[in-house]
């Protein structure tokens, strides 16, 4: 069909004004968090289940690839139509349909932004746990594309272990309601396989999450080290001492000299590295467990450890552990976000190699990372203008990972393939890995419609058997 | 679909060894799956040999179920056909226990029991507890999605996998997710395989996350006249700050099995509320309190206990229906429903048990929408089956209405043929079961075992 009139069709089902294809607008939808771009065929805003669900079954019909989009804060280029087709802007479906505190869920449309949801249960009482730090732009359909994590996953899991259902549009325009206010639902667990996949098994419109009661105290710390070393030794310190606190956080100097400047929350300047720590729980061992903390980071070389003294000074160290990402790009034009996962131990020995990368291609490479589960983000610095130094960007982000790999982890932890880490998939999968995760993919999507041509590197021809 | 058996046993000898095949009729008839008896039984000791019998298997048109502890055989519908039954028991070794890590991976024949006093002595636990846990093997639990009271506070399977290796039923082996707690490196095939029952392939291996051992753990067990007390106070602990790890509803019945040691069936009572708490003495002190003043103050009589009485009554408790006396009529089924209906589904349970006269033996992991209840026909009833065919199809039809699910966990096999183990599959099926299709398009992993056929 005619370009213009599949626009047509797409403006019956949402309404002329809800088509974006001319071309200033669509440039406006090229791009993500992460570096590529691609321009989209038409933009969609849609409003409800049923509408995605037609301009879904349209694209299927038509042979037209469609990419969802909530915040397009999306770091491995998961929200780029790489193929062009259709971006369906999912971000005014973004009301909270019901809370149901006797059941310990809510339903949700996708559209919403994270912090927003964290918003509306806190004067019931109530939380939703995963709080990725752009949380204040990435919406839950973002989320529960990409798995998100945030500072809380260590104590409570990532978005997989708090999405309990979902309304979907398959690819072929099916609505399917799998998972939902009841557990175990017989049959695979579509809506864990579907969390995580990216936006290539469709498109989620509700989310069904777990809501769980606030906690009755929290007690947080920063942590003030003059080696990273000793910094990351006492994360682990902590767990073996076994205690699980809601939150790790560590952020290194460059990182805390870019908040400072930007949030003014009180960081010291000069010192290596700071961790952040909560707990969270009944109250009457958060002391006892402060205490404990406080000892472990002073027997392990803290140089000053400071406990928030009110709600306002935890919010304070808060801002600067979510401000991060925002502040360090004043330190140069841009920067890419590196996502890899070790087990937790293994935190000192990848420091120091992240930094031995860095001088090896000469690139500064601040750190900031969820400590707790090895969760590692190298930041590192360029300019987009300069060719060359991108190159030796990628090389170093490719060797970071391949490093995490050799460790013991994985290639992402949070924020995604996409684009962005395809070649990387052959550093934890084999051909066979790939293979399965290949047929789950045409289960889904037969004709492959759905975000085309991320995650999965082309297949080797000889098929490798392990 | 007919097999060539004899070459294929030759063959399955030269991979294992003849010792590692079994063909008697005294071996396969143990091993009959819902009274189909398979015509071989092998052991194989490694991952690899596990694939090596797949393939084979899948060259001779051979169809498999995988078997581990046994504890989950009672789920799911009879297999359409089946020539080999693989036992997993000889892989039961430790891969690596990171301790430091809280992290440890086991082949999948490994018994839960056993993992549970390996990581005892790091002072850690894996805080899933279904029934048999001495016997539940870690592929079992994976495979059926087996689950215990704790699962109040720490979930399910899906909560605690972090990877696993498989023999797919190509034969091809395969890894998915790793071991670390956060991995988006592809797409989340541990949640694929969790809950697959054996119809995707056999699992070979697992690596799970740890908790570090609380240091104080306690029970209250109160005992109330009236479920409507007992449900009150589910309701206010849920409302409220207090993070119990499990909080279990039993009736009258189940109340009867737990040992009299534990001196709960003295005080008159119909229903009980037992209630566990682990963490910090301070926490645990802390939550005894307020839950001793809930119980009494919703007219229940409490009984506190510490430590190793508290690990003794969930022992008693989580395999409640397993300790019953054997009954070869009976049929357990699991209910899942929204939390809020539990109350409501066991009031249900009990008049639809009542109107077909039927013993009724409940338990509830009430904080979780989860009640197991085991029905047995009155020993005069005409068929033995036709009044627990009717209760059943009656509250699965209530659950289904809430939007839940009922499952048959065990039931003899002339009630299978009458009422399908999981019961009408929702939407997302033709999904399912194109899943099932790539995966195993000749359907040879546990045919028919699973939802609508798959």
């Amino acid at each position: 069909m005619a370009h213009k009139v599949f626009v047509e069709e797409l403006r019956k089902i949402v309404g002329k004004g809800n088509v974006l294809d001319s071309d200033v607008n669509l440039q406006l939808y090229q791009y993500d968090a992460y570096l590529e771009e691609r321009r989209p065929d038409a933009v969609v805003f849609v409003h409800s289940t049923e509408e995605v669900a037609r301009v879904v079954k349209l694209c299927n019909v038509h042979g037209v690839p469609f990419v969802p989009r909530g915040g397009g804060t999306n770091l491995s280029g998961g929200t780029i139509p790489l193929k062009g087709g259709v971006v369906l802007e999912m971000i005014r479906m973004n009301r909270l349909l019901e809370v149901d505190t006797a059941n310990l869920r809510a339903r949700v449309q996708p559209g919403m932004f994270n912090l927003e949801l964290g918003n509306s249960l806190a004067p019931l009482g109530y939380q939703y746990l995963p709080d990725p730090a752009s949380q204040k732009a990435a919406t839950l359909g973002g989320n529960v594309a990409e798995n998100s994590g945030g500072p809380h996953c260590f104590k409570y899991g990532v978005t997989t272990n708090h999405v309990m259902g979902l309304t979907v549009v398959l690819p072929d325009g099916e609505i399917a309601e799998i998972g939902g206010m009841a557990p175990d639902t017989p049959g695979y667990d579509l809506t864990g396989v579907f969390v995580g996949s990216e936006g290539t098994f469709g498109i989620c419109t509700e989310v069904v999450v777990r809501i769980l009661r606030q906690a009755e105290g929290v007690k947080t710390m920063l942590a003030i080290y003059d080696s990273i070393e000793r910094g990351s030794e006492t994360v682990s310190a902590i767990v073996a001492a076994g205690m699980i606190p809601a939150t790790l956080e560590m952020m290194d100097q460059l990182v805390i000299q870019a908040v400072e400047q930007s949030i003014h929350c009180g960081l010291p300047l000069d010192c290596a590295t700071v961790l952040i720590i909560e707990v969270d729980g009944l109250k009457d061992d958060l002391e006892a467990q402060t205490e404990a903390i406080v000892n472990l980071c002073k027997t392990h070389g803290a140089r000053e450890v400071r406990v928030a003294k009110d709600d306002a000074e935890r919010a304070l160290l808060w801002a600067g552990r979510r401000g991060a990402f925002g502040a360090v790009a004043r330190l140069s034009p841009s920067y890419l976000v590196c996502d890899g996962t070790v087990p937790r131990t293994a935190l000192p020995v990848v420091l120091k190699k992240v930094a031995e990368v860095g001088k090896k291609y000469d690139l500064k490479i601040p750190n900031v990372f969820h400590a707790g589960d090895g969760n590692l983000h190298p930041l590192i610095l360029f300019d987009w203008r300069n060719a060359e130094q991108k190159e030796r960007v990628m090389k170093a982000g490719m060797e970071i990972l391949e490093l995490c790999v050799q460790l013991g982890g994985t290639i992402s932890g949070e924020h995604g393939v996409g684009l962005e880490k395809m070649d990387a998939m052959r550093l934890v999968h084999t051909e066979a890995d790939i293979r399965s995760q290949l047929m789950v993919k045409r289960a889904f999507d037969p004709q492959d419609l759905a975000n085309p041509g991320k995650i999965f590197p082309a297949l080797q021809e000889v098929a490798s058997v392990v | 679909m007919s097999c060539d058996v004899a070459s294929l046993q030759r063959h399955l000898e030269e991979i294992l060894g003849a010792e590692h095949v079994a063909s008697d009729p005294g071996s396969t008839a143990r091993f009959s799956v819902d009274g189909v008896v398979p015509a071989l039984i092998v052991r194989p000791g490694t991952q690899d040999e596990v694939a090596q019998v797949v393939s084979a298997c899948a060259a001779a048109g051979a169809a498999l179920v995988p078997w581990g502890g046994g504890t989950g055989m009672g789920m799911g519908n009879p297999p359409e056909h089946l020539e080999v039954v693989v036992r997993l028991d000889r892989l039961d070794r430790i891969v690596e226990f990171d301790a430091d890590n809280l992290c440890v991976t086991v082949e999948a024949g490994m018994p839960l029991g056993r993992l549970q006093e390996m990581v005892a002595g790091s002072q850690e636990l894996l805080p899933l507890d279904p029934p048999d846990s001495d016997k539940v093997t870690l592929g079992g639990l994976v495979a059926a999605n087996q689950s215990g009271p704790r699962r109040l506070l720490h979930g399910t399977a899906r909560d605690w996998v972090l990877g696993m290796r498989l023999v797919l039923p190509n034969g091809e082996r395969i890894r998915c997710g790793g071991r670390v707690i956060k991995n988006v490196s592809g797409y989340d095939m541990n949640k694929l395989f969790i809950r697959s029952f054996g119809t995707l392939g056999i699992i070979t291996e697992v690596t799970v996350k740890l908790l570090p051992m609380p240091v104080a753990t306690a029970t209250v067990i109160g005992v109330f006249p009236e479920l409507s007390g007992a449900v009150a106070v589910v309701e206010k602990v849920l409302a409220s700050f207090l993070l119990p790890e499990a909080m279990d509803l039993l009736d009258q019945a189940a109340l009867k099995l737990l040992p009299p040691a534990l001196g709960l069936q003295a005080s008159a009572g119909n229903f009980a509320l037992a209630i566990g708490l682990a963490g910090s003495q301070e926490t645990v002190d802390r939550q005894l309190r307020d839950l001793e003043a809930l119980v009494s103050g919703g007219g229940g009589s409490p009984s506190t206990f510490r430590e190793m009485d508290a690990k003794k009554v969930w022992a008693a408790i989580t395999n409640v229906l397993e300790m019953a006396p054997p009954d070869p009529t009976r049929v357990v089924c699991k209910v899942a429903v929204p939390i809020g209906r539990i109350a409501g589904l066991m009031t249900s349970a009990r008049v639809r048990a009542a109107e077909q006269d039927l013993a009724a033996t409940m338990i509830a992991h009430a904080g979780s929408g989860v009640l197991r209840a085991a029905l047995s026909p009155a020993p005069a009833s005409p068929d033995g089956l036709s009044g627990t065919v009717s209760a059943v199809e009656a509250l699965r039809k209530e659950a289904v209405a809430l939007g839940g699910s009922l499952v048959i966990q065990e039931a003899p096999p002339g009630f299978k043929a009458r009422v399908d183990a999981w019961g009408r599959p929702g939407s997302g099926f033709a999904t399912m079961r194109r899943i099932k299709a790539e995966f195993d398009p000749r359907g040879l992993c546990s045919p028919g075992r699973f939802l609508s056929g798959i």
